[in-house]
């Protein structure tokens, strides 16, 4: 038991424990990383180059044969979802952090854009962000790279959205358009969310968490399932238990302060596991609110033909897939619904063609037309904001247990009045951009569905009514914190993970300056 | 890759393992009737006369004869040049539900044929093979899941194995939608049309 003590110990190496650790590491701080999944080489492992033929079964493997990872939520891997995003980079408007200000609903961040700029920009730095300055009150521009050009199909939807009086910008996304240090720019082979074999993508592990580890303050332990937080009498996180993930030999790590960051539903249900007399219903859950207040993202998507490109001749257009985005627009619009949603589009690549199951007809006529509409082919995906409810939340699953013997987290939700008004809103409008942009829609998507996993343990300044303070620390447990998509109070529409990295550097940097006021 | 549930309001969802999946609808290369791909090497060796591993040879030669009938070869290579019929073969005997499904279309398949001419489906005429099968193709694209009749489903799913297994082979994605991704290009190029 008398394991070294280190300054820090985090768990999670994605987003928010990458960006954090290798932060505290930089301050000077004695960190280590416990990482449920095996150590990767992202130049070597994924299947980043791989065509669908090249397999039997034609399903491409996110990992090459015999490489271990990303093969369960707890046992991803060294980078965990950044080794698999597609590099979507949204700053968050002063909008998205005071919701209920504006629109009356939700619930407010206890701090302001202004706070979280200074780290925007770190974070931006660091990684390297490309996209254009465009000048929006909802999308606060950034420091970015320069952008990289829309596609033709991109135009035609950007030509038919004017007509509407929407805007078309381009995406902002954490790969590079131009070389940087050892990264060099994007190749546009159009595979982003398996690896990227040359790092032009940014990921937490190659990018922050390397370059960090190398100062010696930075330990990062793959393989270790984490799986309870003990506390001692004073109610602070004295051990943090876990297994090998491929021995199962049980271990356990000591650090002065623990953050647990390993994403939205897996943290909670790391807290939830962890009971004791002193927290029956789970670590730092005074509150009741632990898994409480989930509030997914919430999308409908549409597969359309854009009829200027039927029977055009087929183009490498692949690219770092979307390098578009219709930002949130309606908050200048009259509507009856608090929030806003976003479009995302144009991300499928051309390796796959599951939509000729659903193009009508057989023989000759049904061959031809799956051949013309091949450079036609687009997604349009409408990303939405749900607001809290109490049938939305995340439990353990009572019944169900992971290979590792583990409970299982469980999502359940359910869309509000107000939630369903906007979701139909998005519908509509989405369908109107489309039809605008001359496109012939194959297939709407059947129901609402859920997307990136947000909120859960959120942010607050009341212990009654939230879980962590605002600089992500348990009200409960003074040396725990909570740095992943689950704190946050609102989702904006938009894609969490620069917001996540910006607030893990924030806490990081509180984290620092809490270490060197308490004795060593 | 999201899957889509019912739009009754009344509807509380509780779901599994969404985090662990793509972020994206539509963006991953799911396939039809595959609920649990294994950890799979690539194709090792180059492929000799296709074996069927679980259909006899009739029924192979039945479902071949289908593939064949919704993908021609025309003046590009159809179905049977990408080795479909092998595909739909290696999907189905690991899948019980759709062995069901087939066995059952495959007898019906005959039962017309006979009614038609007392012959076996596989000694129909073209057009008489189309005869029957056109009306399940039209079923299928005017109805979706419980509306079909087992028939039309059987079809479905011949067709949509059929699709995943053509377009996903080198033929049907290189040869013949002319794929041209995957390739390192210098920078990505400016649209230069009207638009």
């Amino acid at each position: 038991m008398a394991g070294k003590l280190y300054d820090v110990v985090v768990i999670g190496s994605g987003a928010g424990g990458g960006t954090l650790s290798a932060r505290l590491a930089e301050l000077g701080a004695d960190v280590l990383v416990l990482e449920g999944g095996p150590k990767l080489n992202t130049r070597t492992d994924f299947n980043t180059h791989a065509l669908p033929y090249e397999f039997p079964f034609r399903h491409v493997p996110v990992m090459k044969p015999g490489k271990p990872g990303m093969d369960g939520e707890r046992s991803r891997g060294l980078g965990g979802k950044t080794q698999l995003w597609n590099a979507v980079a949204l700053r968050f408007s002063q909008r998205d952090f005071k919701g209920r200000q504006h629109d009356g609903a939700g619930e407010d961040w206890p701090f302001d854009y202004a706070d979280m700029k200074p780290y925007y920009d770190r974070i931006e730095q660091q990684v390297g962000v490309c996209g254009n300055y465009d000048h929006l009150e909802d999308l606060p521009d950034g420091i970015f790279l320069p952008p990289v050009p829309l596609k033709c199909t991109d135009r035609a939807i950007q030509v038919g959205a004017q007509k509407l009086g929407v805007p078309v910008i381009h995406v902002r996304k954490a790969t590079l358009s131009q070389s940087r240090g050892t990264r060099p720019a994007c190749h546009f082979c159009g595979n982003c969310m398996s690896g990227c074999d040359v790092l032009a993508k940014y990921n937490s592990y190659d990018v922050h968490m390397i370059p960090a580890s190398r100062s010696g303050k930075l330990t990062l332990q793959h393989n270790s399932i984490v799986h309870e937080l003990a506390v001692s009498d004073e109610a602070e996180v004295k051990e943090v238990r876990y297994f090998d993930r491929e021995t199962r030999a049980e271990g356990a790590a000591q650090g002065r302060i623990v953050v647990v960051a390993c994403a939205c539903a897996q943290s909670i249900a790391l807290l939830l596991m962890s009971k004791s007399s002193r927290f029956p219903t789970g670590l730092g859950n005074s509150s009741g609110q632990l898994g409480k207040n989930f509030i997914p993202h919430i999308t409908a998507g549409f597969e359309a033909f854009l009829t200027d490109f039927i029977g055009k001749p087929p183009v490498n257009d692949e690219g770092f897939l979307d390098h578009a985005y219709i930002p949130s627009f309606m908050h200048e619009r009259k509507r009856d619904y608090p929030r806003s949603f976003g479009v995302q589009f144009n991300y499928q690549n051309h390796r796959s063609v599951g939509w000729a199951r659903s193009m009508k007809g057989m023989g000759k006529a049904y061959k031809q037309s799956i051949k013309d509409r091949y450079p036609a082919y687009m997604v349009f995906t409408g990303y939405h904001e749900m607001l809290p409810n109490k049938d939305t939340f995340i439990d353990l699953d009572p019944e169900r247990v992971d290979e590792y013997g583990l409970p299982r987290a469980r999502r359940s939700w359910k869309l509000s009045d107000d939630d369903w008004k906007l979701h139909n809103d998005m519908k509509k409008w989405c369908r109107e951009i489309l039809l605008a942009s001359k496109a012939e829609i194959l297939t709407v998507s059947q129901g609402p569905a859920t997307n990136h996993e947000v909120g859960g343990c959120r942010i607050g300044t009341d212990p009654r009514t939230s879980v962590v303070n605002e600089f992500c620390r348990s009200h409960d447990v003074p040396n725990l914190y909570v740095v992943d998509a689950s704190v946050f109070p609102s989702s904006s529409e938009k894609n969490p993970t620069l917001t996540i990295m910006a607030l893990a550097t924030r806490t990081a940097d509180h984290i620092a300056e809490q270490l060197k006021g308490s004795p060593a | 890759m999201a899957s889509y549930s019912s739009d009754r309001r009344s509807l509380l969802k509780i779901f599994g393992a969404i985090g662990a999946t793509c972020a994206y609808p539509f963006a991953s290369d799911e396939l039809h009737g595959q609920t649990a791909p294994e950890h799979q090497h690539p194709i090792a060796a180059p492929k000799s006369e296709p074996q069927p591993r679980f259909f006899n040879k009739t029924d192979f030669a039945m479902v071949s004869r289908i593939a064949d009938l919704i993908i021609p070869r025309t003046d590009s290579p159809g179905a049977i040049d990408a080795d479909v019929p092998a595909y739909i073969d290696l999907v189905v005997a690991r899948n019980t539900d759709q062995q069901l499904v087939v066995a059952d279309g495959l007898r019906w398949l005959d039962t017309e044929a006979d009614k038609i001419s007392g012959k076996k489906f596989l000694e129909l005429s073209e057009g008489e093979q189309l005869s029957i099968l056109e009306p399940l193709c039209e079923a299928a694209d005017t109805s979706t899941g419980l509306a079909r009749g087992r028939n039309v489903q059987f079809f479905s799913l011949i067709k949509s194995l059929t699709a995943d297994g053509y377009y996903t082979s080198r033929v049907g994605l290189i040869e013949e939608l002319q794929y041209k991704g995957n390739a390192a290009l210098p920078s990505f190029p400016p649209c230069t049309h009207e638009h």
